[in-house]
């Protein structure tokens, strides 16, 4: 562990903005700063999430309410973002695995690009699919 | 034994050197420098450790200089320098005839040198000239510009000197005919203080008649700038020199990644903000692929201008001319006691050039500590910035 | 040669006072760099400007500075090349800030100091040329020029002061690669730890902004990997 020596009162330092600050950055940065973004935005979520379910507790009707909000076509758009955050996070984290091993270090950016092809048709494809359900 | 208080002005090799030394010897030293410590000259020179092969010839005193603190350097700062040896190549019939000249000039001067076949040259070093005749090798090197006086500057720390950057000295004052100290500003701060010393040591390269001239006194110095080109790439691992009278563009330097190739020559009256005369940099490519031919071909990396020190008083027209030895001025012999300046020289005599001026400085307080510095090891650079000031 | 004016914002800092930016017209040519726009600057308009340099060609490290928001050497970094009217000029991040663009370099030094301090390496150029006699093989200076720009660029040290940062770790690497008679095993224990080379989450910008081909994040990978490989050499019973 390494002390700090913090003479002189003032250092530059841009505590967790530096993770979104990507101006001038390259892929990896904004691969970065996107990976922190949606895993933020999952976790709020999930705590959304289990907010909603727990309209089950206060009744029948709240909770139909709620479903018919969720079949609006701006609502599915956030379903679409929900799987864009999904897949991006995912996706960008088997990278971060693999590299994070020592595996395809060199070629990280080959595999971003491989895995958001993926995922960017993944994308389409939930997006067609959540769009084109028939609203039961 | 009551400690005197030595001032050094000038944080390049010399000064370094200096503080290391005087530390040694129990002195209390205080060094300070105007920017970063190794900023001036010292940094900007192409990081050849000379086996003094280049002054054998015409400059033999500075050659024999050369050689000696080569071999001290090796040994008290080891990590600090590339092992790659020199070669001295003969491209054309008229270099060729310089070698006889050229090995003799070496073994009067105590410089190891083994003759190479054109075959045994292109073995060592395949991108070398197909019109390479012969080559001869010597103990060059390639140093750290930055990193030895970094670790003498540690050592230096280590044994108790106060080292100043960024503060520069705006006057030096005077008790009649005798330096009391200086007056120097911070730039940290932007104030003003006086620093009082025993004796002050005017160790300011190219710009020592400039701090001289603060103290009433005249130092001949000519500064005389070359310019360095650097190229991507490792062209070579050893030191290549031209096998001829020193010369423009006439040695390329491998350094980490990069091969630099140098130098002109010329003079001017002010070391600062020189410029980089484009017709100069033309020379070091056209020059420098005489020896090795992808000097043309390598991406450019940068290319600048650095101002040698050169005793002599000024009238020079190219520098070459002037020798590349040093000079320690006591200037009692003008009349103003406390003062001293040291300057000439090469990064690569830093050490002795401190030596001599150490012995200077301790006659003058009447202190008898012997020199220690071809012995101690210096520590590594990374101590100089993690040591607390 | 044809001289163009440029304006450069210059972050500004003296102890005691409040950090400011200050704004200087310069002339410059096609070959002028920030440095010497700068040391310019520092001669002809304002000689309380104070910022680090040594070497002028990308050797020594000394001039890292962010321009542009970029971490670059200002030695090695073109003004015209730039392209932009103004040229906005500070110090790096996530080191003390001493003076104007002049940061204190002890933190990251300190940190390097238990990697052994690889400062030569086994010559890898030229593998066609012989050693010559006398020497036992060519031995260069390592390609690392200590010049915390990666550190500067981090994120992840953006938030965490006590990460030890790409350089650090990309010597520990240099040293584990090539021991020279000494245990890897120390630094490879100095480095396994939460803040050090497991803090890292591949931004890659270290690798991006390294001005001397170090490839820190590269390092940093290989580390990981020999710590699990050894990790898992340890579960089977071997080490």
């Amino acid at each position: 562990m390494v002390q700090e020596r913090q003479t002189y009162g003032l250092i530059r330092r841009k505590g967790a903005w530096s993770w979104l600050d990507v101006r001038g950055r390259r892929l990896g940065a904004w691969a970065f700063a996107l990976n922190r973004l949606t895993g933020l935005g999952l976790v709020l979520y999930l705590v959304i999430h289990l907010l909603v379910l727990s309209l089950l507790t206060q009744g029948e009707s709240r909770w139909n309410d709620f479903i018919a909000l969720a079949k609006s076509p701006a609502f599915l758009f956030l379903d679409v973002v929900l799987f864009f955050g999904l897949l991006f996070h995912g996706l960008n984290g088997i990278r971060v695995a693999l590299v994070g091993m020592g595996l395809g270090v060199e070629r990280h950016k080959t595999l971003f690009w491989v895995l958001m092809t993926i995922g960017a048709v993944l994308l389409l494809l939930s997006a067609w699919k959540v769009f084109s359900s028939p609203a039961t | 034994m009551a400690t005197f208080h030595v001032l050094i002005i000038g944080g390049g090799a010399t000064g370094a050197a200096l503080a290391h030394d005087l530390a040694l010897r129990g002195l209390q030293v205080t060094l300070v420098e105007r920017g970063e410590v190794t900023s001036g000259t010292t940094g900007r020179h192409h990081g050849l450790l000379h086996s003094g092969a280049r002054y054998a010839v015409k400059d033999q005193e500075s050659a024999r200089e050369c050689i000696e603190e080569n071999m001290i350097l090796r040994r008290i700062a080891p990590e600090s320098l590339e092992l790659n040896d020199g070669l001295f190549v003969a491209i054309t019939e008229e270099d060729v005839a310089y070698r006889d000249l050229f090995l003799e000039g070496c073994a009067q001067c105590g410089i190891p040198t083994r003759e190479l076949t054109r075959e045994e040259a292109l073995r060592l070093e395949p991108n070398l000239s197909p019109d390479l005749k012969l080559a001869v090798q010597v103990p060059d090197g390639t140093m750290d510009a930055m990193r030895i006086p970094l670790r003498f500057l540690a050592t230096a720390k280590h044994n108790g000197a106060v080292i100043k950057p960024f503060t520069e000295v705006v006057a030096i004052l005077k008790q009649g005919n005798t330096v009391t100290g200086v007056r120097v500003r911070d730039h940290r701060t932007e104030k003003e203080y006086e620093i009082g010393a025993d004796i002050v040591v005017n160790a300011a390269g190219p710009w020592s008649e400039k701090v001289a001239a603060m103290a009433g006194v005249h130092v001949p110095i000519q500064p005389s700038p070359g310019v360095l080109l650097a190229l991507r790439g490792r062209l070579c691992n050893m030191v290549i020199n031209r096998l001829h009278r020193s010369g423009d563009g006439d040695i390329i330097v491998p350094q980490r990644g990069l091969s630099v190739v140098g130098t002109s020559s010329w003079v001017v009256e002010d070391p600062d903000n020189l410029p980089v005369p484009e017709d100069h940099v033309q020379l070091m490519y056209e020059k420098g692929a005489e020896m090795v031919p992808m000097v043309k071909q390598a991406p450019f990396r940068a290319a600048w201008s650095a101002a040698r020190p050169l005793v002599g008083e000024r009238g020079a027209t190219t520098g070459r001319e002037l020798s590349r030895t040093f000079k320690c001025f006591d200037h009692a012999d003008e009349g103003v006691e406390g003062f001293v300046t040291i300057t000439g020289g090469k990064a690569t005599t830093a050490r002795g050039m401190a030596e001599t001026t150490a012995n200077v400085v301790c006659q003058k307080l009447g202190v008898d500590a012997p020199c220690r510095t071809r012995e101690v090891v210096l520590l590594p650079h990374t101590a100089y910035y993690v040591q607390p000031d | 040669m044809a001289e163009q004016t440029v304006q450069f914002k210059v972050f500004r800092y003296k102890q005691g006072e409040r950090p400011s930016y200050q704004t200087y017209t310069v002339r410059v040519d096609p070959r002028t760099t920030v440095l010497r726009a700068l040391e310019q600057i520092r001669q002809e308009q304002d000689g309380t400007l104070a910022f680090r340099h040594s070497c002028f060609h990308a050797s020594c490290g000394t001039c890292g500075m962010k321009v542009n928001g970029q971490e670059v050497l200002a030695c090695v970094t073109n003004v015209l090349e730039l392209g932009t009217p103004v040229v906005v000029v500070e110090p790096l991040d996530n080191a003390p800030l001493i003076t104007d663009l002049v940061v204190d370099m002890g933190d990251f030094y300190a940190r390097y100091q238990p990697a052994g301090m690889p400062m030569i390496r086994e010559s890898e150029f030229l593998p066609d040329s012989q050693v010559p006699e006398g020497v036992e093989h060519h031995m260069r200076l390592e390609n690392c020029i200590e010049c915390g720009l990666c550190l500067s660029a981090c994120p992840v040290a953006g938030s965490d002061p006590l990460y030890l940062g790409p350089a650090a770790l990309a010597a520990a690497w240099r040293m584990v690669e090539e021991p020279r008679g000494r245990d890897p095993a120390t630094v490879l224990a100095w480095v396994d730890h939460e803040h050090g080379c497991w803090r890292c989450h591949a931004a890659f910008e270290c690798s991006e902004v390294c001005p001397s081909n170090v490839d820190p994040a590269g390092a940093i990978m290989a580390l990981r990997r020999e710590l699990t490989r050894r990790k898992i050499g340890q579960l089977f019973g071997r080490r």
